[in-house]
Protein backbone atom coordinates (compact mmCIF):
# COMPACT_ATOMS: atom_id res chain seq x y z
CA UNK A 1 0.00 0.00 0.00
CA UNK A 2 0.63 3.18 -0.77
CA UNK A 3 2.72 6.00 1.88
CA UNK A 4 1.73 9.21 1.09
CA UNK A 5 -2.18 8.57 -1.05
CA UNK A 6 -3.16 6.09 1.73
CA UNK A 7 -3.80 8.78 3.76
CA UNK A 8 -5.24 11.20 1.25
CA UNK A 9 -7.60 8.60 0.39
CA UNK A 10 -9.92 6.57 2.29
CA UNK A 11 -8.57 7.60 5.51
CA UNK A 12 -9.41 11.56 5.07
CA UNK A 13 -12.40 10.99 4.12
CA UNK A 14 -13.57 8.79 6.21
CA UNK A 15 -12.22 9.52 8.97
CA UNK A 16 -12.32 13.95 8.91
CA UNK A 17 -15.87 13.21 7.54
CA UNK A 18 -16.79 11.81 11.00
CA UNK A 19 -14.68 13.52 13.16
CA UNK A 20 -14.56 16.58 11.13
CA UNK A 21 -16.43 18.47 13.80
CA UNK A 22 -13.54 17.79 16.37
CA UNK A 23 -11.27 19.36 14.30
CA UNK A 24 -8.90 22.03 16.08
CA UNK A 25 -8.71 20.00 19.15
CA UNK A 26 -5.16 19.10 18.66
CA UNK A 27 -1.74 21.10 19.59
CA UNK A 28 -2.09 24.78 18.26
CA UNK A 29 1.32 26.40 16.62
CA UNK A 30 3.03 27.40 18.77
CA UNK A 31 6.15 28.40 16.86
CA UNK A 32 6.29 31.68 14.43
CA UNK A 33 7.22 31.28 10.53
CA UNK A 34 10.61 32.69 11.09
CA UNK A 35 12.75 33.31 14.10
CA UNK A 36 13.74 36.79 13.01
CA UNK A 37 11.06 38.85 11.52
CA UNK A 38 11.99 41.18 8.27
CA UNK A 39 10.22 44.29 6.85
CA UNK A 40 12.07 46.08 4.07
CA UNK A 41 14.93 47.64 4.93
CA UNK A 42 16.27 45.31 7.38
CA UNK A 43 19.71 43.25 7.20
CA UNK A 44 18.69 39.82 5.72
CA UNK A 45 18.96 37.52 8.23
CA UNK A 46 20.27 33.88 7.33
CA UNK A 47 17.59 31.18 8.73
CA UNK A 48 17.72 27.20 7.90
CA UNK A 49 14.93 25.39 5.85
CA UNK A 50 13.01 24.31 9.20
CA UNK A 51 12.76 28.02 10.70
CA UNK A 52 14.52 27.08 14.22
CA UNK A 53 18.27 28.33 13.15
CA UNK A 54 19.42 31.87 12.46
CA UNK A 55 21.49 34.56 12.37
CA UNK A 56 22.48 38.01 11.42
CA UNK A 57 26.29 37.63 9.97
CA UNK A 58 28.76 40.94 9.90
CA UNK A 59 29.90 40.00 6.94
CA UNK A 60 28.24 37.20 3.91
CA UNK A 61 30.27 36.06 1.08
CA UNK A 62 29.37 34.10 -1.66
CA UNK A 63 32.79 33.08 -3.85
CA UNK A 64 32.65 31.88 -7.36
CA UNK A 65 36.30 30.76 -7.81
CA UNK A 66 38.38 28.90 -5.26
CA UNK A 67 40.96 31.73 -5.66
CA UNK A 68 37.86 34.29 -4.10
CA UNK A 69 37.11 31.84 -1.53
CA UNK A 70 40.61 31.28 -0.18
CA UNK A 71 40.97 35.62 -0.13
CA UNK A 72 37.92 35.59 1.94
CA UNK A 73 39.47 33.24 4.42
CA UNK A 74 42.69 34.78 4.40
CA UNK A 75 41.04 38.04 5.70
CA UNK A 76 37.58 36.92 7.34
CA UNK A 77 37.14 38.20 10.66
CA UNK A 78 35.66 36.45 13.99
CA UNK A 79 34.04 33.52 13.65
CA UNK A 80 33.56 31.87 10.06
CA UNK A 81 31.01 29.63 9.04
CA UNK A 82 30.02 27.77 5.40
CA UNK A 83 26.86 27.28 4.18
CA UNK A 84 24.98 24.95 1.59
CA UNK A 85 21.63 25.42 0.99
CA UNK A 86 20.34 25.73 5.02
CA UNK A 87 19.02 21.74 5.32
CA UNK A 88 20.44 20.93 8.61
CA UNK A 89 18.18 21.35 12.09
CA UNK A 90 21.44 21.53 14.20
CA UNK A 91 22.87 25.24 14.75
CA UNK A 92 26.15 24.45 12.77
CA UNK A 93 25.49 27.03 10.41
CA UNK A 94 25.04 30.35 12.56
CA UNK A 95 27.46 33.13 13.06
CA UNK A 96 27.25 36.03 13.93
CA UNK A 97 30.82 36.88 11.68
CA UNK A 98 31.48 35.66 8.78
CA UNK A 99 28.92 33.23 6.59
CA UNK A 100 30.55 32.03 3.46
CA UNK A 101 27.88 30.85 0.98
CA UNK A 102 29.02 28.13 -1.48
CA UNK A 103 26.01 28.31 -4.21
CA UNK A 104 28.77 29.59 -6.45
CA UNK A 105 30.97 27.19 -6.22
CA UNK A 106 28.22 24.75 -8.02
CA UNK A 107 28.83 22.20 -10.81
CA UNK A 108 30.67 19.43 -12.70
CA UNK A 109 34.65 19.92 -12.90
CA UNK A 110 35.87 16.96 -14.56
CA UNK A 111 34.87 13.27 -14.86
CA UNK A 112 36.55 9.96 -15.93
CA UNK A 113 34.34 7.59 -18.00
CA UNK A 114 36.53 4.77 -17.37
CA UNK A 115 36.96 4.74 -13.28
CA UNK A 116 33.18 6.00 -13.10
CA UNK A 117 34.55 9.03 -10.97
CA UNK A 118 33.58 12.72 -11.47
CA UNK A 119 34.31 16.01 -9.44
CA UNK A 120 31.48 18.14 -8.76
CA UNK A 121 31.89 21.21 -6.75
CA UNK A 122 30.86 21.14 -3.39
CA UNK A 123 28.20 23.73 -3.89
CA UNK A 124 25.79 21.74 -6.47
CA UNK A 125 22.76 20.71 -4.85
CA UNK A 126 21.78 17.08 -5.14
CA UNK A 127 19.24 18.03 -6.99
CA UNK A 128 21.23 19.06 -9.74
CA UNK A 129 23.68 15.95 -8.81
CA UNK A 130 21.16 14.01 -11.18
CA UNK A 131 20.92 15.78 -14.07
CA UNK A 132 24.97 16.21 -14.26
CA UNK A 133 26.11 13.11 -14.13
CA UNK A 134 23.26 11.51 -16.04
CA UNK A 135 24.97 13.60 -18.94
CA UNK A 136 28.08 11.84 -18.33
CA UNK A 137 26.98 8.74 -18.35
CA UNK A 138 27.20 8.17 -14.41
CA UNK A 139 25.00 7.96 -10.94
CA UNK A 140 25.49 7.95 -7.40
CA UNK A 141 24.94 4.80 -5.88
CA UNK A 142 22.53 5.84 -3.46
CA UNK A 143 20.93 9.00 -2.05
CA UNK A 144 18.64 10.16 0.25
CA UNK A 145 15.24 10.78 -0.02
CA UNK A 146 15.20 13.99 -0.68
CA UNK A 147 17.71 16.11 -2.57
CA UNK A 148 17.33 20.10 -1.41
CA UNK A 149 21.33 20.09 0.45
CA UNK A 150 24.28 21.18 -1.62
CA UNK A 151 27.00 18.11 -1.79
CA UNK A 152 28.96 19.77 0.67
CA UNK A 153 26.48 20.07 3.39
CA UNK A 154 25.23 16.57 2.75
CA UNK A 155 28.95 14.97 2.89
CA UNK A 156 30.34 16.93 5.92
CA UNK A 157 27.50 15.53 8.15
CA UNK A 158 27.25 11.92 6.53
CA UNK A 159 24.42 12.20 5.10
CA UNK A 160 22.66 8.68 3.99
CA UNK A 161 19.93 6.84 2.37
CA UNK A 162 18.83 3.60 2.98
CA UNK A 163 20.30 0.42 2.01
CA UNK A 164 22.28 -2.90 4.35
CA UNK A 165 24.84 -2.32 1.22
CA UNK A 166 25.34 0.80 0.81
CA UNK A 167 27.64 3.47 2.52
CA UNK A 168 26.58 6.77 3.44
CA UNK A 169 27.33 9.41 0.69
CA UNK A 170 30.35 10.31 2.36
CA UNK A 171 31.67 6.40 1.99
CA UNK A 172 32.07 7.37 -1.98
CA UNK A 173 34.52 10.13 -1.53
CA UNK A 174 37.46 9.45 -3.44
CA UNK A 175 39.31 12.94 -3.41
CA UNK A 176 38.46 16.20 -2.28
CA UNK A 177 40.42 19.92 -2.09
CA UNK A 178 39.83 21.57 1.39
CA UNK A 179 40.00 25.24 1.93
CA UNK A 180 41.74 26.40 5.28
CA UNK A 181 41.42 28.53 8.42
CA UNK A 182 45.16 29.84 6.43
CA UNK A 183 43.21 30.11 3.05
CA UNK A 184 45.82 27.21 1.91
CA UNK A 185 44.00 25.09 -0.61
CA UNK A 186 45.20 20.87 0.51
CA UNK A 187 44.24 18.35 -1.74
CA UNK A 188 43.27 14.69 -0.02
CA UNK A 189 42.64 11.37 -0.97
CA UNK A 190 43.81 7.85 0.44
CA UNK A 191 46.87 8.59 -1.00
CA UNK A 192 47.75 12.23 -0.60
CA UNK A 193 47.22 13.71 3.14
CA UNK A 194 45.38 10.75 3.98
CA UNK A 195 44.88 11.71 7.72
CA UNK A 196 43.28 15.22 6.63
CA UNK A 197 40.91 13.00 4.19
CA UNK A 198 39.53 10.23 7.25
CA UNK A 199 38.88 13.46 8.89
CA UNK A 200 37.40 15.98 6.34
CA UNK A 201 35.03 12.97 4.50
CA UNK A 202 32.86 13.87 7.64
CA UNK A 203 33.94 16.99 9.46
CA UNK A 204 30.93 19.38 9.93
CA UNK A 205 32.34 21.95 8.75
CA UNK A 206 35.38 22.09 11.29
CA UNK A 207 38.45 21.64 8.97
CA UNK A 208 37.65 24.53 6.41
CA UNK A 209 34.86 24.99 3.37
CA UNK A 210 35.39 22.06 1.15
CA UNK A 211 35.68 22.97 -2.41
CA UNK A 212 35.40 20.24 -4.67
CA UNK A 213 34.69 16.69 -4.64
CA UNK A 214 35.33 13.36 -6.71
CA UNK A 215 33.12 10.67 -6.04
CA UNK A 216 32.87 7.25 -7.19
CA UNK A 217 29.51 7.01 -9.17
CA UNK A 218 28.82 3.49 -11.17
CA UNK A 219 26.56 3.58 -14.84
CA UNK A 220 23.39 5.11 -14.78
CA UNK A 221 20.07 2.88 -13.48
CA UNK A 222 16.82 3.01 -13.72
CA UNK A 223 14.51 2.41 -10.27
CA UNK A 224 11.36 1.11 -9.62
CA UNK A 225 10.44 2.14 -5.90
CA UNK A 226 6.83 0.66 -4.33
CA UNK A 227 5.38 2.15 -1.52
CA UNK A 228 2.94 0.03 0.51
CA UNK A 229 1.75 -0.86 4.06
CA UNK A 230 2.06 -3.95 6.07
CA UNK A 231 1.73 -5.32 9.75
CA UNK A 232 4.39 -3.61 11.90
CA UNK A 233 5.11 -6.95 13.43
CA UNK A 234 5.42 -8.97 10.01
CA UNK A 235 7.70 -6.02 9.15
CA UNK A 236 10.22 -6.46 11.94
CA UNK A 237 9.93 -10.13 12.17
CA UNK A 238 11.19 -10.09 8.83
CA UNK A 239 13.72 -7.56 8.35
CA UNK A 240 16.37 -9.54 7.58
CA UNK A 241 14.84 -10.69 4.79
CA UNK A 242 13.55 -7.96 3.51
CA UNK A 243 16.86 -5.59 3.55
CA UNK A 244 18.11 -8.63 1.88
CA UNK A 245 15.60 -9.04 -0.92
CA UNK A 246 15.60 -5.33 -1.94
CA UNK A 247 18.45 -3.31 -3.22
CA UNK A 248 17.19 -0.36 -0.66
CA UNK A 249 14.35 -1.62 1.92
CA UNK A 250 13.26 1.67 4.76
CA UNK A 251 9.80 1.61 6.98
CA UNK A 252 8.03 4.53 8.55
CA UNK A 253 6.53 3.52 11.79
CA UNK A 254 3.13 5.03 12.69
CA UNK A 255 3.20 6.37 16.06
CA UNK A 256 -0.48 4.62 17.74
CA UNK A 257 -0.93 2.27 14.67
CA UNK A 258 -0.24 -1.49 14.49
CA UNK A 259 0.81 -0.40 10.39
CA UNK A 260 4.08 0.77 9.27
CA UNK A 261 4.45 2.32 5.86
CA UNK A 262 7.28 0.08 3.51
CA UNK A 263 9.11 1.44 0.68
CA UNK A 264 11.14 -1.35 -1.07
CA UNK A 265 13.20 -0.17 -4.36
CA UNK A 266 14.65 -1.86 -6.81
CA UNK A 267 16.71 -1.83 -10.37
CA UNK A 268 13.59 -1.13 -12.80
CA UNK A 269 12.31 -3.86 -15.06
CA UNK A 270 11.07 -3.68 -18.39
CA UNK A 271 7.10 -3.06 -18.23
CA UNK A 272 7.20 -1.21 -14.85
CA UNK A 273 5.23 1.67 -15.08
CA UNK A 274 4.30 4.65 -12.47
CA UNK A 275 0.69 3.73 -10.54
CA UNK A 276 -0.54 6.44 -7.84
CA UNK A 277 1.21 10.04 -6.93
CA UNK A 278 3.59 10.68 -4.68
CA UNK A 279 1.51 13.26 -2.43
CA UNK A 280 3.89 15.60 -0.30
CA UNK A 281 0.99 16.95 1.81
CA UNK A 282 -0.24 13.39 2.96
CA UNK A 283 1.63 13.83 6.06
CA UNK A 284 -0.77 17.22 7.02
CA UNK A 285 -3.85 15.04 6.85
CA UNK A 286 -2.43 11.99 8.75
CA UNK A 287 -2.10 15.16 11.39
CA UNK A 288 -5.85 16.35 10.58
CA UNK A 289 -6.91 12.93 11.37
CA UNK A 290 -4.44 12.44 14.46
CA UNK A 291 -6.24 15.67 15.99
CA UNK A 292 -9.20 14.82 15.14
CA UNK A 293 -9.59 11.67 17.51
CA UNK A 294 -6.42 11.56 20.45
CA UNK A 295 -7.98 13.91 21.95
CA UNK A 296 -10.92 12.33 22.79
CA UNK A 297 -11.11 11.19 26.57
CA UNK A 298 -9.90 7.37 27.11
CA UNK A 299 -10.47 6.23 23.74
CA UNK A 300 -8.93 8.76 22.01
CA UNK A 301 -5.38 7.47 20.93
CA UNK A 302 -6.95 3.71 20.40
CA UNK A 303 -9.24 5.30 17.79
CA UNK A 304 -6.69 6.70 16.07
CA UNK A 305 -5.14 3.52 15.55
CA UNK A 306 -8.20 1.98 14.60
CA UNK A 307 -9.25 4.13 11.84
CA UNK A 308 -5.88 4.26 10.56
CA UNK A 309 -5.14 0.60 10.33
CA UNK A 310 -9.04 0.30 9.10
CA UNK A 311 -8.17 2.91 6.36
CA UNK A 312 -4.54 1.55 5.39
CA UNK A 313 -5.97 -1.56 5.32
CA UNK A 314 -7.68 -1.47 1.71
CA UNK A 315 -5.36 0.67 0.20
CA UNK A 316 -2.76 -0.74 -3.45
CA UNK A 317 0.60 0.12 -3.55
CA UNK A 318 1.88 3.13 -5.41
CA UNK A 319 4.46 2.81 -7.97
CA UNK A 320 7.29 5.27 -9.48
CA UNK A 321 9.64 4.14 -11.30
CA UNK A 322 12.41 6.25 -13.58
CA UNK A 323 15.99 7.29 -13.52
CA UNK A 324 17.69 6.38 -10.18
CA UNK A 325 18.29 10.05 -8.91
CA UNK A 326 14.40 10.63 -9.39
CA UNK A 327 13.01 8.28 -7.80
CA UNK A 328 15.34 8.66 -4.92
CA UNK A 329 14.18 12.05 -4.28
CA UNK A 330 10.80 12.87 -2.72
CA UNK A 331 9.66 16.76 -2.59
CA UNK A 332 9.44 17.85 1.04
CA UNK A 333 6.94 20.73 1.16
CA UNK A 334 5.80 20.40 4.92
CA UNK A 335 8.00 21.78 7.05
CA UNK A 336 9.26 19.74 9.98
CA UNK A 337 12.27 19.30 12.69
CA UNK A 338 13.77 16.42 12.66
CA UNK A 339 16.00 14.56 15.29
CA UNK A 340 17.56 11.19 14.21
CA UNK A 341 20.32 8.48 15.92
CA UNK A 342 21.99 5.94 14.50
CA UNK A 343 21.93 2.85 16.57
CA UNK A 344 23.98 -0.71 16.33
CA UNK A 345 21.88 -2.04 13.55
CA UNK A 346 21.14 -5.00 15.22
CA UNK A 347 19.48 -3.04 18.25
CA UNK A 348 17.16 -0.66 15.59
CA UNK A 349 14.19 -3.15 16.07
CA UNK A 350 14.18 -3.36 19.91
CA UNK A 351 15.00 1.03 19.81
CA UNK A 352 11.98 1.64 17.73
CA UNK A 353 9.75 -1.07 19.23
CA UNK A 354 10.38 1.06 22.77
CA UNK A 355 10.18 4.65 21.13
CA UNK A 356 6.78 3.26 19.81
CA UNK A 357 6.23 2.00 23.40
CA UNK A 358 6.79 5.36 25.22
CA UNK A 359 4.96 7.40 22.77
CA UNK A 360 2.27 5.66 23.67
CA UNK A 361 2.51 5.11 27.45
CA UNK A 362 3.29 8.82 27.88
CA UNK A 363 0.25 9.72 25.06
CA UNK A 364 2.98 12.12 23.66
CA UNK A 365 0.93 14.13 20.73
CA UNK A 366 3.18 13.01 17.80
CA UNK A 367 1.76 11.78 14.76
CA UNK A 368 4.62 12.16 12.01
CA UNK A 369 5.36 8.91 10.62
CA UNK A 370 9.05 7.57 12.20
CA UNK A 371 12.00 7.32 9.40
CA UNK A 372 13.56 3.63 10.07
CA UNK A 373 16.79 3.01 8.00
CA UNK A 374 19.81 0.83 7.61
CA UNK A 375 23.26 1.68 6.76
CA UNK A 376 26.61 -0.29 6.16
CA UNK A 377 29.39 0.74 8.19
CA UNK A 378 32.37 2.76 7.11
CA UNK A 379 35.71 3.52 8.30
CA UNK A 380 35.18 7.38 8.17
CA UNK A 381 36.43 8.32 11.85
CA UNK A 382 33.14 10.38 12.74
CA UNK A 383 30.57 8.85 10.39
CA UNK A 384 27.23 7.73 12.44
CA UNK A 385 28.31 4.60 10.82
CA UNK A 386 32.30 4.03 11.64
CA UNK A 387 33.05 0.66 12.53
CA UNK A 388 29.82 -0.49 12.15
CA UNK A 389 26.08 -1.11 10.85
CA UNK A 390 23.52 1.41 11.68
CA UNK A 391 19.79 1.34 11.89
CA UNK A 392 19.12 5.39 11.60
CA UNK A 393 15.54 6.56 12.88
CA UNK A 394 14.05 9.38 12.97
CA UNK A 395 11.91 11.82 14.80
CA UNK A 396 9.75 14.29 13.05
CA UNK A 397 7.60 16.67 14.61
CA UNK A 398 5.42 19.33 12.50
CA UNK A 399 7.42 22.86 12.01
CA UNK A 400 4.59 25.19 13.53
CA UNK A 401 4.58 22.53 16.89
CA UNK A 402 7.00 22.55 19.36
CA UNK A 403 9.42 19.54 19.34
CA UNK A 404 11.61 20.11 22.40
CA UNK A 405 9.53 18.06 25.00
CA UNK A 406 8.69 15.43 22.62
CA UNK A 407 12.25 15.32 21.77
CA UNK A 408 13.33 15.04 25.19
CA UNK A 409 11.30 12.47 26.01
CA UNK A 410 12.94 10.29 22.97
CA UNK A 411 16.29 11.43 22.85
CA UNK A 412 17.52 8.87 26.38
CA UNK A 413 16.06 5.85 24.49
CA UNK A 414 18.90 6.48 21.78
CA UNK A 415 21.30 7.06 24.29
CA UNK A 416 20.41 3.30 25.90
CA UNK A 417 20.88 1.60 22.59
CA UNK A 418 24.58 4.05 22.32
CA UNK A 419 23.15 5.57 19.44
CA UNK A 420 24.71 8.23 17.84
CA UNK A 421 23.40 11.53 16.63
CA UNK A 422 22.86 12.59 13.22
CA UNK A 423 25.76 15.81 12.77
CA UNK A 424 22.86 18.21 11.52
CA UNK A 425 19.81 17.07 13.16
CA UNK A 426 18.43 18.20 16.75
CA UNK A 427 20.35 16.58 19.31
CA UNK A 428 21.38 17.88 22.80
CA UNK A 429 24.67 15.30 22.58
CA UNK A 430 28.36 17.16 23.65
CA UNK A 431 31.62 16.08 23.95
CA UNK A 432 31.89 14.39 27.24
CA UNK A 433 29.27 12.09 26.02
CA UNK A 434 30.23 11.92 22.33
CA UNK A 435 34.09 11.11 22.99
CA UNK A 436 32.80 7.85 24.12
CA UNK A 437 30.60 6.74 21.19
CA UNK A 438 33.30 7.42 18.83
CA UNK A 439 36.45 6.41 21.11
CA UNK A 440 38.14 5.17 18.27
CA UNK A 441 39.29 8.25 16.75
CA UNK A 442 37.75 11.29 18.38
CA UNK A 443 41.66 11.90 19.60
CA UNK A 444 43.13 11.86 15.74
CA UNK A 445 39.78 14.22 14.25
CA UNK A 446 41.14 16.69 17.07
CA UNK A 447 44.73 16.66 16.53
CA UNK A 448 43.80 17.04 12.57
CA UNK A 449 41.13 19.99 13.65
CA UNK A 450 44.20 21.93 15.38
CA UNK A 451 46.39 21.41 12.80
CA UNK A 452 44.57 23.08 10.54
CA UNK A 453 43.08 25.47 12.50
CA UNK A 454 44.68 26.32 16.06
CA UNK A 455 42.65 29.14 16.28
CA UNK A 456 39.34 27.87 16.27
CA UNK A 457 38.24 30.21 13.53
CA UNK A 458 35.47 27.41 12.28
CA UNK A 459 34.21 27.19 15.78
CA UNK A 460 30.53 28.19 16.19
CA UNK A 461 28.80 27.98 19.67
CA UNK A 462 27.41 24.24 18.45
CA UNK A 463 31.03 23.06 17.43
CA UNK A 464 32.66 24.31 20.51
CA UNK A 465 29.71 22.30 22.65
CA UNK A 466 30.23 19.00 19.92
CA UNK A 467 33.63 19.74 19.94
CA UNK A 468 34.55 20.92 23.65
CA UNK A 469 36.39 23.44 22.11
CA UNK B 1 39.21 13.16 -16.42
CA UNK B 2 37.33 15.13 -19.01
CA UNK B 3 36.97 18.58 -17.82
CA UNK B 4 33.37 20.65 -18.29
CA UNK B 5 32.89 23.52 -19.83
CA UNK B 6 32.93 26.81 -17.68
CA UNK B 7 29.31 27.62 -18.10
CA UNK B 8 27.61 24.12 -17.90
CA UNK B 9 24.60 22.98 -20.21
CA UNK B 10 22.38 23.41 -17.92
CA UNK B 11 22.48 27.02 -16.95
CA UNK B 12 22.96 27.74 -20.83
CA UNK B 13 19.27 25.94 -21.43
CA UNK B 14 17.79 28.04 -18.27
CA UNK B 15 19.19 31.15 -19.87
CA UNK B 16 17.13 30.12 -23.02
CA UNK B 17 14.25 29.65 -20.95
CA UNK B 18 14.12 32.51 -19.43
CA UNK B 19 15.10 34.57 -22.45
CA UNK B 20 12.07 33.40 -24.45
CA UNK B 21 10.32 33.94 -20.98
CA UNK B 22 11.19 37.80 -20.93
CA UNK B 23 10.38 38.24 -24.66
CA UNK B 24 6.68 37.05 -24.12
CA UNK B 25 6.06 38.85 -20.78
CA UNK B 26 6.18 42.59 -21.71
CA UNK B 27 5.60 43.83 -17.69
CA UNK B 28 9.08 41.67 -17.15
CA UNK B 29 11.89 44.04 -16.46
CA UNK B 30 14.17 42.22 -13.85
CA UNK B 31 17.94 42.75 -15.59
CA UNK B 32 19.57 39.95 -13.43
CA UNK B 33 23.18 39.40 -13.61
CA UNK B 34 25.35 36.23 -14.08
CA UNK B 35 25.91 35.87 -10.91
CA UNK B 36 21.84 36.74 -9.96
CA UNK B 37 20.99 33.85 -13.36
CA UNK B 38 23.39 31.38 -10.95
CA UNK B 39 21.03 31.82 -7.94
CA UNK B 40 18.25 31.44 -9.69
CA UNK B 41 19.02 28.48 -11.07
CA UNK B 42 20.51 26.92 -8.18
CA UNK B 43 17.48 28.09 -5.76
CA UNK B 44 14.00 29.46 -7.56
CA UNK B 45 14.14 26.47 -9.86
CA UNK B 46 14.02 23.62 -7.88
CA UNK B 47 10.42 24.03 -7.66
CA UNK B 48 9.30 27.00 -9.40
CA UNK B 49 10.14 25.15 -12.38
CA UNK B 50 8.32 22.12 -11.05
CA UNK B 51 4.80 21.68 -11.10
CA UNK B 52 4.41 18.54 -9.03
CA UNK B 53 5.63 21.04 -5.92
CA UNK B 54 2.72 22.67 -5.86
CA UNK B 55 4.62 26.18 -6.56
CA UNK B 56 3.86 28.81 -9.01
CA UNK B 57 5.09 28.23 -11.97
CA UNK B 58 7.63 30.46 -13.93
CA UNK B 59 5.93 31.85 -17.11
CA UNK B 60 2.02 30.95 -15.85
CA UNK B 61 0.81 34.79 -14.68
CA UNK B 62 -1.93 33.05 -13.50
CA UNK B 63 -0.57 31.69 -10.91
CA UNK B 64 1.45 34.91 -10.09
CA UNK B 65 -1.61 37.50 -10.04
CA UNK B 66 -2.34 37.23 -6.57
CA UNK B 67 1.12 37.04 -5.06
CA UNK B 68 1.69 40.14 -7.38
CA UNK B 69 -0.95 41.85 -6.07
CA UNK B 70 0.48 41.63 -2.43
CA UNK B 71 3.56 44.39 -3.56
CA UNK B 72 7.32 44.39 -3.75
CA UNK B 73 7.58 44.82 -0.34
CA UNK B 74 5.06 42.01 1.10
CA UNK B 75 6.55 39.39 -1.57
CA UNK B 76 10.23 40.22 -0.12
CA UNK B 77 9.47 40.13 3.80
CA UNK B 78 7.95 36.49 2.31
CA UNK B 79 10.67 35.46 0.73
CA UNK B 80 13.06 35.99 3.28
CA UNK B 81 10.68 34.33 5.73
CA UNK B 82 9.67 31.64 3.86
CA UNK B 83 5.74 31.24 3.51
CA UNK B 84 3.65 28.15 3.21
CA UNK B 85 6.19 25.45 1.37
CA UNK B 86 8.28 28.05 0.75
CA UNK B 87 11.76 27.92 3.09
CA UNK B 88 13.27 31.27 4.54
CA UNK B 89 15.43 32.79 1.89
CA UNK B 90 14.17 30.17 -0.92
CA UNK B 91 16.87 28.49 -0.33
CA UNK B 92 19.46 30.92 -1.34
CA UNK B 93 21.62 31.52 1.64
CA UNK B 94 24.25 33.45 -0.41
CA UNK B 95 21.16 36.24 -1.39
CA UNK B 96 21.17 39.89 -0.31
CA UNK B 97 18.18 42.17 -0.57
CA UNK B 98 19.16 43.30 -3.84
CA UNK B 99 19.85 39.79 -5.40
CA UNK B 100 16.31 38.65 -3.70
CA UNK B 101 14.54 41.61 -5.77
CA UNK B 102 16.15 40.65 -8.85
CA UNK B 103 14.63 36.85 -8.79
CA UNK B 104 11.50 38.51 -7.32
CA UNK B 105 11.12 40.87 -10.41
CA UNK B 106 12.75 37.40 -12.72
CA UNK B 107 10.14 34.83 -11.48
CA UNK B 108 6.89 37.14 -11.18
CA UNK B 109 7.31 39.87 -13.87
CA UNK B 110 6.62 42.43 -11.44
CA UNK B 111 8.50 45.50 -12.84
CA UNK B 112 11.76 46.65 -11.60
CA UNK B 113 10.81 49.55 -9.17
CA UNK B 114 14.63 51.00 -9.46
CA UNK B 115 14.30 51.85 -13.22
CA UNK B 116 11.90 54.85 -13.07
CA UNK B 117 9.03 54.64 -15.07
CA UNK B 118 8.54 54.37 -18.67
CA UNK B 119 12.80 54.04 -18.81
CA UNK B 120 13.28 51.17 -22.12
CA UNK B 121 15.76 48.36 -21.09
Amino acid sequence: MKRRQFIKGSLAIGATATFGGMAGCGPKSTEPQTPIPFKSGDPVPWVNWAGNQSCLPKWRHAPATEDQLLEILKSAKGNVRAVGAGHSFSAVVPTNDTLISTDLLSGLVSHNPKTLQATLRAGTRLNACGPILESIGQAVPNMPDMDYPSLGGALANSVHATGVDFKSMSGYIESLKLATAKGDLIECSASQNPEIFQAAKTHVGSLGVITEYTLQNQKTYDLTEVNGVENLEYVFENMDALCKQNRHFECFLIPYSSECITVSTNFAKPGDKNEGKDDPYAVNTLRSVFESTSWIPLVGDDLYGFTLSQALASEAATIRTGASYKVFAHTRIVRFREMEYTVPAELGIACGREILDTIKKKKLPLSFPIEFRYVKGDDIWLSMFEGQDGCSISIHQYGDLDYKKIFAEIEPIFWKYGGRPHWGKIHTMKAPELVKLYSRHWQDFQDVRLSLDPEGKFMNTHLKDIFGV
Amino acid sequence: MMHSNKINSRLMALLRITALFLSVVSAVSAQPNQRQMQLFSNNCLQCHAAPHTGAPQLGNQEHWQDIIDQGEDIILKHVVEGIGGMPPLGYCSACDEQDLRQLIYLITGLPDSTIPSGESL
